[in-house]
């Protein structure tokens, strides 16, 4: 099986090969491929490239578009600037104003930083198409809103003003749902939705607020042809009730989170990859240890499952700790 | 109900005005500026951080209990002042250099002045000699250094050396913690005390400030 029908198979619930691996790869394959963070963020063609590499040299299966959160927060008038050394950096278009109105419309195509992400999904597909999964990103809901009008302020929001946050998130939901399509159209099999601050939020919150417009992104990703990826940071036990109810095809697990309660809730048919510690285990581990972690996170998971750390590969992790990560495993039925 | 426990109260619901017009009451009512301090704003604002350790509460309503109690206090401080309390420890707080994530260095902020603990917090992107400089021109018990990349988390060891460098090692205690930092990173680098938590981050900063002061 190659990467695309091991990941396709997995998906669909039937017996593969091996277990697909999808870790989530930014510094690390920039720094790996000779590159730096800041050029990987800033030009698709560093991006794709990066990628390729890690996954020809890892026997990764899933070929990624995701940099840093800010390519729709440059859209609605961020200006976002790069670092060499560490993830992009950008200012919050709403940090002082609740207008709405204020707020550029990102165009997906043209939006210099969201179309170029579009050019990565284009790339893949012209050069890997039928050989590995394509994943293109969008923020989610909660994520992208306080990347808007700041973390803290924003959680404020949620307090102080629900029908504001719910408004800010609407229109962030709006434009998520049009970056997606323009990735699907490009090429990409797979969206993922990064919602990370929505582990940070109490459950009566998540399921009043963030929950509704999540599984409308999710539906409208759906709809398009491709399969819904979630991905929050942190503890999401919480939000597992929530979670189960997104209708999303994958589920990525941070290393905190119980993954035989993951699947408790969210039943057989939903894929979780994680969920290995990225820091003590993958980066700080050893290739035995690393081993030795996959294993038992697929036993607590069983299938459908896919290799993965609990976040991204940090920069720092020894190539050899990658490759055990990524070493095969066969797919027990 | 009691007008300490009632403030209590609404601070932990994150009640802004009303903890205000509370410790207005209470001061008309002849209590002391300690006591509404201690067993009443602390005292809710510990209940949060206890809950909030045990996944009961979320930051949210840390935020907004925090900024409640910070409305009680404004009303409270010129009392505290000519009631001579004083902070049972000072500590220089901040993320480090090349990092900018700030949440969870607001939250220790938040327990930490919650525990009694004056608190100079000097924002994300801090370098190690902005820490060393603070520390010693506001004569502070702890430096507290918070890092969410492991990419950053490498400047908490320039903050060691600095202290060192300028021979604050001894008298001024280095705390880490942050996402990707652990207790074996903090024997590494040769730190003092290491947090998992905001919660713990003020358990154990009170609790070494305790132990200066006896």
């Amino acid at each position: 099986m190659n990467g695309l029908e091991r990941y396709l198979g997995t998906v669909a619930g039937r017996a593969v090969d091996d277990l697909a691996r999808t870790p989530i790869l930014m510094q690390f394959a920039a720094e790996f491929s000779g590159s730096d963070y800041g050029r990987f963020a800033a030009d698709h063609c560093v991006l794709v490239e990066a990628n390729v590499r890690c996954a020809e040299v890892f026997g990764i299966d899933q070929l990624s578009c995701i940099s840093d959160p800010y390519r729709e927060t440059h859209g609605f008038g961020g200006a976002v600037t790069f670092v060499a050394d560490g993830p992009p950096r950008s200012t919050q278009p709403l940090a002082d104003t609740k207008d709405l109105d204020t707020l550029a419309v990102p165009d997906p195509m043209g939006s210099a930083r969201m179309l170029d992400r579009v050019r990565a999904v284009e790339r893949y597909a012209r050069d890997h198409a039928g050989t590995y999964s394509l994943l293109g990103w969008v923020e989610g809901p909660a994520a992208q809103a306080a990347n808007l009008r700041g973390v803290i302020t924003f959680m404020f929001d949620l307090m102080d003003d629900p029908e504001y946050a719910g408004a800010l998130m609407d229109v962030c939901v709006e434009t998520g749902i049009a970056f997606a399509r323009a990735q699907v159209a490009a090429g990409a099999d797979t969206i993922g939705i990064g919602d990370a601050i929505a582990s940070q939020i109490d459950p009566r919150t998540y399921e009043a607020l963030i929950q509704p417009r999540e599984k409308r992104l999710v539906q409208a990703v759906r709809a398009s042809g491709a399969f819904a990826k979630l991905h929050i940071c942190g503890n999401i036990t919480h939000l597992l009730p929530g979670i189960a109810d997104l209708g999303v095809d994958i589920v990525d697990v941070d290393h905190m989170v119980d993954l035989a309660a993951v699947r408790a809730a969210v039943g057989e048919r939903v894929v979780i990859t994680g969920n290995l510690d990225p820091v003590s285990v993958v980066r700080n581990g050893t290739p035995a240890s690393i081993a030795s972690g996959v294993l038992d996170a697929y036993e607590r998971a069983g299938n459908p499952y896919m290799v993965n750390a609990g976040c991204e590969i940090p920069a720092g992790t020894p190539a050899e700790n990658l490759a055990a990560l990524c070493r095969p495993l066969p797919y027990r039925a | 109900m009691s007008v300490l426990r009632e403030l209590s109260e609404r601070l932990q619901r994150g009640q802004a005005k009303e903890v205000e017009a509370l410790v207005q009451q209470a001061l008309d009512e002849g209590e002391t500026p300690q006591r509404i301090l201690e067993d009443g704003l602390m005292q809710g604002m510990g209940v949060i951080g206890e809950r909030f350790k045990a996944n009961e509460v979320f930051v949210p309503e840390v935020l907004i209990a925090a900024r409640a109690m910070h409305a009680g206090i404004a009303v409270l401080e010129p009392h505290l002042v000519s009631a001579g309390v004083k902070a049972r420890g000072k500590v220089v707080l901040g993320t480090v250099k090349g990092d900018l994530h700030d949440i969870g260095k607001n939250l220790v902020r938040m327990m930490m002045e919650a525990k009694g603990l004056a608190v100079i917090d000097l924002g994300v992107d801090v370098s190690a000699e902005r820490f060393v400089r603070a520390a010693t021109e506001h004569d502070a018990d702890i430096v507290a250094c918070s890092a969410l990349l492991t990419t950053t988390m490498t400047e908490m060891r320039h903050v060691v050396e600095a202290a060192q460098a300028q021979g604050l090692r001894g008298r001024v205690c280095i705390m880490v913690g942050g996402a990707p930092v652990t207790d074996a990173f903090r024997e590494a680098i040769g730190a003092d005390l290491y947090a998992p938590d905001a919660s713990s981050a003020a358990d154990a900063a009170l609790a070494h400030c305790a132990g200066r002061a006896s």
